[in-house]
């Protein structure tokens, strides 16, 4: 049973970072900026949220909140789809703190920094004598950020970012700007072991991804009530209801196993819960967007309505950090 | 006392007596199996009642213990775990008893609540007949009021457990003049009269559990009408809502003994070297975390459920029936023969065919997802 009072915190505190981002981000213009993103909203969230600041401990002079808080932070600009570097700055405070980094985290609390994890491989990475050479890809908004985490071999580094080649791609997914980065013989600083990095990037992405297909799947359904086709709202008709509930059923489900994968954070169960919290809960958000374009009929596929964000948000998601079906195949390898 | 105290004394308290008396019907009446070993477990309905373990979450002053919705999912999962016999008595004490908590008289739950706490007394569930099955409020079911009694004349079917039962809980129109959901009434009738007969259907299982009851001029006593005459659409309604509630949350323990079953027959078959039915095993897997998950944060969220108990529902349901297709498909070729006359299934097979009942009873799918559009969705009707 969740402690009442954390609770009523993280309701007031969700209830701040939504009307902070209801009053001021505007995604339209964000996604267009030339870094996907807008860079003044990072800023004010910074210092009006203190969102830079909100898991480093305190010892470095920061919030010292925990990865719950971290997750309301994340499914609040999840669901709206607001470009920002948000995600992989609080993640990896998470895994800084984790590896004791005191340094870097009290220089990204104090100067407000984003930071971005260099995952996938584009080549082979290599480290040699504190030097690493390759090419990563898929780097969330990697053209832009203030600091670099990299992942090489079964270790985490830090990069100086004006050493190393960025590329900003355009993405699939207007709300996320990916990029590439090439390393070569780039010093680095290592962090410490890269194990819990990608399962708190699934965790971060189940709970953004439930999130959003929790308001995608109200929007869809606050659009049948008002839509009228042969003289009713097309909400009524039966067919329509039942694919609603069902995608409602798997709402529920997907908003369980993030609340779940979240609680799971600094527990031995996270290794297992992560992988699958990410797979069900993209799952269901891709499901969701893919009806709610098809419910949304011919203005489900215009560009100005935020359907298709949401579908590229999904499969974007689906493919992130591990595709879900490599995932997948590694679950049941564990049976 | 907390949590783990509690799961201890359970689990304590089940070993002794599924280890002692009772290990003859370790297993017994589970799904598929719900037809077997009556006389033995109407004794275990009978140990529970003793021993204080029948009305959990009741209060304290109507004879339960008052616990909280974790400690009686926790109950039914050790139970679970336990392999305790399917229960008898689970229409008596999660749809009667809270029904009567609900709406019942000081004097009808003085009367009738010990005879449910005590195991002894089994009920079962009048509502569905051959005209009004999804569509509930289409009952034709008639009772005349003569002086002080109900004389009932209709059909009732899919009774599970009416040739068991002391008591049905049946409702039925008192007014014929009003129709659908208006003037019917909720009447609690005695099982053993001349003016009841029951004839069993064979299920597709090829057993009987479930039943047609036939009411010719039977009779009770108005005494036995919960809620007041005319008022019974709002009572059946209650406690269908109680029947999509607690006792679901600990079912997910049976739930992973049975995938466990299947995947060692996967493994046995050299199913899980086939792609195709390995992903099928690893969604199988991936749901039934899903649905331990939703409990568990069901159980957090400290509500009883309420519409959410369609969802979970529907979830749980879908999820059990495929399962039962998965097992025989795991089991390959095999499971085109039984184990031998009249139908003696395997476990795969009673799974496939038993399953087909999850996502019907109870209120089927379809109802299912209508309440979830119109009721938590808010979507017209």
């Amino acid at each position: 049973m969740d402690d009442p009072m954390r609770a009523t915190e993280q309701r007031e505190m969700r209830a701040t970072v939504a009307k902070f981002l209801d009053d001021n981000a505007d995604i339209r213009t964000a996604m267009a900026l030339d870094p996907g993103y807008d860079k003044d909203l990072w800023r004010r969230t910074v210092d009006e949220l203190g969102l830079a600041a909100l898991l480093v401990p305190e010892r470095c002079g920061g919030l010292g909140m925990d990865f719950g808080d971290a997750a309301v932070v994340i499914e609040e600009f999840g669901r709206r789809l607001v470009p920002s570097p948000s995600l992989t700055t609080l993640v990896a405070c998470a895994v800084l703190d984790q590896c004791g980094a005191d340094d870097l985290l009290a220089r990204i609390g104090e100067d407000g920094l984003s930071v971005s994890i260099a995952l996938a491989d584009r080549e082979p990475t290599t480290v040699d004598q504190g030097r690493i050479t390759g090419s990563k890809q898929h780097v969330i908004h990697g053209a832009d950020v203030d600091v670099l985490l990299v992942v090489a071999g079964d270790d985490l580094y830090t990069v100086d970012t004006t050493s190393v080649v960025r590329r900003r791609r355009v993405a699939l997914d207007h709300t996320r700007a990916l990029a590439e980065i090439d390393l070569t013989d780039v010093p680095a600083t290592l962090i410490g072991p890269a194990a819990v990095v990608t399962d708190l990037l699934h965790v971060a992405l189940a709970a953004e991804s439930a999130a959003a297909a929790e308001t995608c799947l109200a929007d869809t359904v606050e659009y049948l009530k008002v839509r009228h086709q042969f003289g009713k709202p097309i909400g009524s008709f039966q067919a329509l209801k039942h694919r609603c509930a069902d995608l409602a059923v798997l709402v529920a489900g997907a908003r369980a196993t993030a609340w779940y994968a979240v609680r799971a954070v600094g527990t031995d169960e996270l290794a297992s819960v992560a992988p699958l919290a990410k797979v069900v809960c993209t799952d269901a958000l891709m499901a969701v967007a893919a009806e709610s374009v098809q419910l949304h009929g011919g203005i489900g596929f215009t560009f100005e309505h935020d359907a298709h964000l949401y579908l590229k948000r999904a499969k974007a998601n689906q493919h992130l950090f591990g595709t879900n079906s490599l995932l997948r195949g590694k679950i049941g390898e564990s049976l | 006392m907390t949590d783990e105290e509690f799961r201890a004394e359970v689990r304590g308290w089940l070993e002794a007596n599924l280890g002692g008396d009772f290990a003859d019907v370790v297993g017994a009446g589970g799904p598929g199996h719900e037809h077997e070993a009556h006389e033995r477990r109407m004794a275990w309905e009978r140990r529970l009642g003793e021993a204080g373990w029948i009305g959990l979450g009741w209060p304290v002053e109507h004879g339960g213990r008052g616990l909280s919705l974790v400690q009686q999912v926790i109950f039914h999962e050790e139970c679970a775990r336990a392999g305790a016999p399917g229960r008898l008595g689970h229409m008596s004490e999660q749809l009667v008893g809270p029904t009567l908590l609900a709406f019942g008289t000081p004097e009808q739950r003085a009367r009738l609540l010990p005879g449910i706490l005590s195991g002894e007394v089994l009920w079962c569930q009048g509502y569905s007949e051959p005209g009004a099955g999804s569509d509930l409020a289409g009952v034709r079911t008639r009772a005349v009021r003569r002086g002080d009694q109900y004389e009932i004349t209709g059909q009732k079917v899919w009774t599970s457990l009416a040739h068991l039962a002391d008591w049905c809980f049946v409702l039925a129109r008192t007014d014929p003049a009003e129709s659908r959901h208006r003037g019917l009434s909720y009447l609690l009738v005695p099982m053993d009269q001349p003016g009841i007969e029951i004839r069993p259907i064979t299920q597709i299982t090829g057993t009987s559990e479930f039943n047609e009851v036939f009411f010719d001029g039977a009779v009770t006593a108005v005494d036995n009408r919960i809620g007041a005459e005319g008022e019974g659409w709002k009572v059946a309604m209650a406690t269908l809502a109680f029947e999509r509630g607690v006792a679901t949350l600990g079912q997910q323990v049976g739930f992973e003994r049975e995938l466990s079953a299947v995947v060692e027959l996967a493994r046995s078959t050299g199913a899980l070297d086939d792609p195709e039915l390995r992903t099928r095993v690893t969604e199988a897997w991936i749901g039934l975390k899903v649905l331990r998950y939703s409990a568990i944060h069901t159980m957090a969220a400290a509500g009883v459920p309420g519409v959410e108990g369609s969802i979970s529902k529907l979830q749980w349901a879908v999820w059990h029936r495929d399962l039962g297709e998965l097992a025989v498909d795991v089991a390959g070729s095999g499971a085109l023969v039984t184990d031998g006359p009249p139908y003696e299934l395997t476990d795969a097979q009673r799974l496939f065919l038993y399953t087909r009942s999850d996502t019907i009873y109870g209120g089927t799918n379809e109802v299912q997802r209508n309440i979830i559009a119109e009721r938590l969705l808010g979507l017209p009707r």
